[in-house]
């Protein structure tokens, strides 16, 4: 079989072409300044986009290589990923399966699970998709000894305009592998009470990570440490919920951890239902606690 | 400039009401309250603004049942002027949604930006935005946290996976939103009231035949927590400190 990856992100193109190379030929697609992270993926043949990219100067690229060379087209769930996905789907009329986590494919039929109903279920269908979104940190990638031969192309102009573009701090975090993670919701109240909560971290050598409205609405954490739904999935040995209600859009992304520990004001969050172990009270009493008795 | 903007609403069960059973896991779906679709609201919130901003006028689309009444009276109240409710919507089938919407778009005279989120709050597919572009050949500005008019353009900003950019493409064209771009609106009673008397637009959708895919199974996760909680602050510190002391490395 062959198959085209892309994403935007050369870490998310490592982690699909890793699953792909055993069942057949990879070829890569991704934007020219994510080529270190793409080259150890086992693809062999590495496209690179230079030039400003819009989903639609990318899908137009993207389908002059000729996509029905390729048995399926494998894309990050990204922003910029799921856009593309989808004009290239309108244009191709190739059906999509889309947030995939998991993936088998057989007989020209692809199996993929994914979470449905908000993250409350996770449905398993067989479909003659040929574009495939995955979910990013949905497979752990290892690198490869084979280096791809590389192409540049350079992207086609388009209607979009970019005005302005600002790099986010680019902590090169990867919660993703992280055996033991302090997560951090809303009830930590402010930007500032983070200080308060780094004790906790470095005890237990861990890493930070946020709900959505803490990484995305107020900006406490950087958007790389979102955990849910629609951030990261992890599975950490431990990952420590503090002042996170358990929404099911959050615990959609930490399901996979082995131990859950939370901390919650409020005896009725939702949260003591998916923890193992649950303390009630206040997280700025707590977490001193914790330290203290975890240095001892 | 006045905007004549169209934004696609999905109506959908709510999902915080559906319960999962125990036993088995299957969803029961079954006389569950059917709402606005969250992202559908941030939408109409976004359109209404940009009307009351701009001027122009905001009409809606719901590809969804005869039950889709509700929904469009609420999208009413927020500030939508015109609905049209296509019914036969067969569920999950973004492609199908994607033809039946388009199609309906392109019988509007002279739209300048069609507004609609970038994934929903059940199905989470986030692929129609990409499909709508596709299919209508217009630029797709996505993920917008903010939109407004410059000159004949649209003018979005928006978080990429490691940056965030302003962007503009000329109109007409697409434009998904975020959760984060707005407060969707809780409309004043007199509003909803006047919304229950202005006329719905209702038609039939002419189906194609995409084939669907085949749900193999689609149940809850099995949670296997200890669920061991503490109030006793002292004595619960104590124990999970133990816990989490052991898996430190
Ligand atoms: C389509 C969609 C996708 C989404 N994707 C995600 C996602 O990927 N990740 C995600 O996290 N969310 C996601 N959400 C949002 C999700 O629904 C919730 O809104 C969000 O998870 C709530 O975040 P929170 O728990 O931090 O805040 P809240 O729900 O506001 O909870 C704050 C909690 O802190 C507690 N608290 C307050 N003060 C203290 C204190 N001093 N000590 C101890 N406890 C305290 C409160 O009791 C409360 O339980 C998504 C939503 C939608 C619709
Ligand atoms: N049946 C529908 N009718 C109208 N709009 C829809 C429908 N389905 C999805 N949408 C719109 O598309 C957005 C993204 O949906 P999705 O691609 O299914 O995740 C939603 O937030 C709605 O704005």
């Amino acid at each position: 079989m062959k198959f085209l990856v892309f994403s935007d992100v050369g870490k998310n193109v490592s982690e699909i072409a890793t699953k792909l190379r055993d069942l057949g030929e990879v070829h890569s697609f991704t934007l020219k300044s994510q080529r270190d992270a793409v080259m150890k993926s086992g693809s062999k043949k590495l496209v690179l986009l230079d030039g400003t990219s819009f989903s639609g100067n990318v899908s137009e690229a993207l389908l002059k290589s000729d996509l029905s060379g390729y048995d399926y087209v494998f894309i990050a769930s990204t922003p910029l990923g799921r856009d593309i996905a989808g004009i290239i789907s309108a244009k191709t009329g190739n059906m999509i399966a889309s947030e995939a986590f998991d993936f088998t494919i057989d007989n020209g039929k692809i199996r993929t699970k994914r979470f449905f109903f908000g993250g409350k279920t996770i449905m398993e269908e067989e479909t003659g998709a040929k574009i495939v979104t995955v979910s990013p940190g949905s497979f752990e990638p290892s690198e490869s000894p084979d280096s791809p031969a590389e192409e540049t192309i350079t992207l086609p102009g388009s209607p979009e305009k970019l005005l302005e573009e600002k790099d986010r701090e680019a902590g090169g975090t990867n919660i993703e592998s992280a055996g033991i993670i302090v997560s951090v919701g809303r009830g930590i109240g402010s930007k500032e009470a983070i200080e308060k909560i780094t004790p906790l971290v470095t005890a237990t050598r861990g890493e930070l990570a946020g709900s959505r409205p803490v990484c995305l609405d107020y900006r406490w954490l950087s958007e790389e440490r979102q955990v849910g739904l629609s951030g990261k999935k992890v599975k950490p040995r431990v990952y420590i919920a503090l002042g996170i209600s358990g929404q099911i859009q959050h615990i959609a992304g930490m399901r996979g951890s082995k131990i859950v520990v939370a901390v919650n004001k409020d005896k009725d969050a939702p949260i003591f239902q998916e923890c193992d172990y649950g303390i009630v009270g206040d997280l700025f009493q707590i977490v001193p606690k914790l330290v203290e008795k975890l240095k001892k | 400039m006045a905007l004549n903007i169209i934004v696609l609403i999905k109506q959908i069960i709510d999902i915080d009401q559906m319960r999962t059973d125990p036993g088995t896991g299957i969803p029961v779906t079954q006389g569950i309250p059917l709402k606005v679709e969250t992202l559908s609201k941030n939408a109409i919130e976004a359109a209404v603004k940009l009307k009351e901003k701009y001027g122009g006028k905001v009409t809606g689309i719901i590809f969804g049942t005869e039950k889709s009444n509700a929904a469009m009276k609420e999208a009413y109240a927020m500030g939508v002027d015109e609905g049209f409710i296509i019914t036969g919507y067969p569920g999950n089938n973004p492609s199908l949604t994607a033809h039946v919407i388009s199609e309906k778009i392109k019988s509007i005279q002279g739209f300048n930006v069609v507004i609609l989120g970038n994934q929903s709050a059940d199905s989470y597919t986030g692929v129609l935005p990409g499909l709508m572009a596709g299919k209508l050949s217009l630029p797709l500005l996505g993920n917008a946290v903010s939109i407004e008019e410059d000159s004949g353009s649209i003018k979005i900003r928006r978080a990429l996976e490691d940056r965030d950019q302003i962007v503009s493409a000329p109109m007409p064209c697409i434009v998904s939103v975020t959760q984060e771009i707005n407060q969707p609106r809780l409309p004043p009673v007199l509003q909803i009231m006047a919304a229950g008397r202005k006329p719905i637009n209702t038609e039939q959708a002419s189906l194609i035949d995409l084939p669907a895919g085949k749900v193999l199974s689609n149940l809850a996760p099995k949670s296997e927590r200890k669920r061991l909680i503490f109030e006793d602050v002292e004595k619960g510190s104590e124990e999970v400190a133990k816990i989490i002391r052991g898996e430190i490395k």
